[in-house]
């Protein structure tokens, strides 16, 4: 995260600079790389799963995102799906971004077979900290609203990611979980060499699948992240923006359509940011 | 019939939530809320070109409905009929606007005559001579001019938006039109 702050710029510096700099833009640009995924969690806020459209971002398209992001002022990078791992070229991509500004990958721990264990192992050299989403602390309830088996894969991928020097965060989406439940989530991500500072726990969001499904919270544009999310469709208010209900794209959280330059949609952004009333943030732990 | 999808009311992006404030505000709207950044440039131009101004209600309406015809849009002439009712024209000043055809007859002021004759020249497309320039600059000034003109080519523009995506009447206004016998 950035410790940059207002008076510590340099004087050429822009007003997404700037906003970064005195909080009122969040720091981090995400990327939907890809919607497609592996598997189909009862909650997904975008409905992926094996059998819907890509709409994937090219890696060329990533790296100016990155680039005109550090150039803006922006201080990290965030990259989610779909299973972003299902995009051949996400080794390399998450390194190269990397190269421009810290970067987290959002993936579901399920592909680290052997050969892309040895794909990624040159992330331990980059800023990238891939995060994991681990719900549950034992098989079958963590299953039951992922995906068969997904315990057991995420569990194995983990060690073997920590082994070869690459951060990993655990994250943990529930609705609601009893403390004895997550005594036992942290004392497993702990065995699996995550530390509680690489853990996070945020609730379901109702919208996309999870709606569908009637789970989670509701919330509105002011209880999300604001951070801008770039996806083949435009750009959004935050990754829990782009969301898909029924096979169609929410429009409710979009901000431009126009993605590059960057900061056609920055701008946009900070815009809507500046109009929005004190102390509108959020109180939901949406994150 | 295929036409473009228009935001639903619970789908409106944040940029364009501005302009839903008062509820539906129409298909012009509704379908480039798509683009939201498009829409919050687009919607001041249009409104500044189209809206309240220098130039006085009955003119704007008089070239808008015009050069629709002109244009054969469906959409703009029949939403704009209305407003040019609205606008203190009669219903045979508006069936002689819709029809494209001599409009001397329904429009007695010299000034709105010359008006109309600038209006087919630049809505009809091709070169516009110093001759009808100077007519028109004899009834109206130079900024007029300029605004009138303007107000041409945004009724233009979105006259082939309305007309190439086949945005829908409202109800209400097509019922009114039939009243007045200008369906």
């Amino acid at each position: 995260m950035s410790t940059e702050t207002v008076e510590s710029l340099p004087a050429e510096a822009g007003p997404i600079a700037r906003a970064v700099a005195d909080g009122v833009m969040p720091s981090r640009v995400w990327m939907y790389a890809n919607y497609h995924c592996n598997i189909q969690c009862t909650y997904c806020l975008t409905e992926s799963g094996p059998k819907v459209a890509q709409r994937a971002l090219s890696p060329e398209t990533m790296l100016a995102v990155a680039e005109q992001a550090r150039e803006l002022g922006f201080t990290d990078l965030g990259v989610t799906g779909g299973e972003t791992f299902l995009m051949p070229h996400m080794p390399d991509t998450l390194a190269a971004l990397s190269a421009n500004l810290p970067v987290v990958a959002l993936t579901n721990g399920t592909l680290f077979s052997r050969r892309l264990l040895a794909k990624v192992e040159h992330l331990a050299e980059c800023d990238v900290a891939l995060q994991i989403s681990l719900d549950r602390p034992d098989a079958d309830v963590n299953d039951e609203m992922r995906a068969p088996d997904n315990f057991r894969k995420v569990t194995q991928a983990i060690p073997d990611l920590v082994e070869r020097g690459i951060t990993v965060r655990i994250a943990t989406t529930v609705e609601s979980i009893e403390d004895n439940e997550l005594d036992r989530l942290c004392a497993l991500h702990r065995d699996l060499g995550v530390p509680d500072s690489e853990h996070i726990i945020r609730p379901i969001v109702r919208r996309g699948r999870a709606d569908t499904e009637d789970l989670g919270v509701e919330a509105v544009a002011s209880d999300l992240p604001s951070e801008l999310t770039i996806t083949d469709d435009g750009a959004f208010w935050g990754p829990f923006g782009p969301t898909v209900k029924d096979g169609v794209l929410d429009t409710d959280l979009l901000v431009t359509r126009t993605t590059l330059p960057l900061e056609t949609p920055a701008r946009a952004l900070l815009g809507l940011l500046e109009g929005r009333p004190e102390g509108a943030d959020s109180t939901l732990n949406i994150r | 019939m295929t036409t473009i999808a228009r935001v639903e009311l619970d789908q409106v992006p944040l940029l364009a939530r501005p302009y839903f404030a008062d509820g539906d505000p129409g298909p012009i709207v509704r379908s480039l809320a798509q683009v939201p950044e498009l829409l919050t440039v687009a919607l001041p131009f249009i409104g500044a070109a189209l809206g309240p101004s220098a130039i006085s209600f009955r003119a704007k309406e008089i070239v808008i409905v015009r050069t629709s015809a002109l244009a054969g849009c469906r959409f703009c002439v029949q939403t704009h009929a209305v407003v040019a009712l609205e606008a203190g024209l009669t219903s045979d000043q508006v069936a002689a606007l819709q029809s494209c055809g001599p409009t001397d007859e329904a429009f007695p002021d010299p000034r709105e005559r010359a008006l109309l004759r600038w209006i087919d020249v630049v809505a009809g497309g091709g070169p516009v001579s110093d001759d009808e320039r100077a007519t028109v600059l004899r009834s109206w000034s130079d900024h007029e001019v300029v605004e009138l003109t303007a107000v041409v080519g945004t009724t233009l523009m979105l006259n082939r938006y309305a007309t190439a995506l086949a945005l829908p009447t409202a109800p209400e206004a097509v019922e009114r039109l039939a009243q007045e016998g200008l369906l």
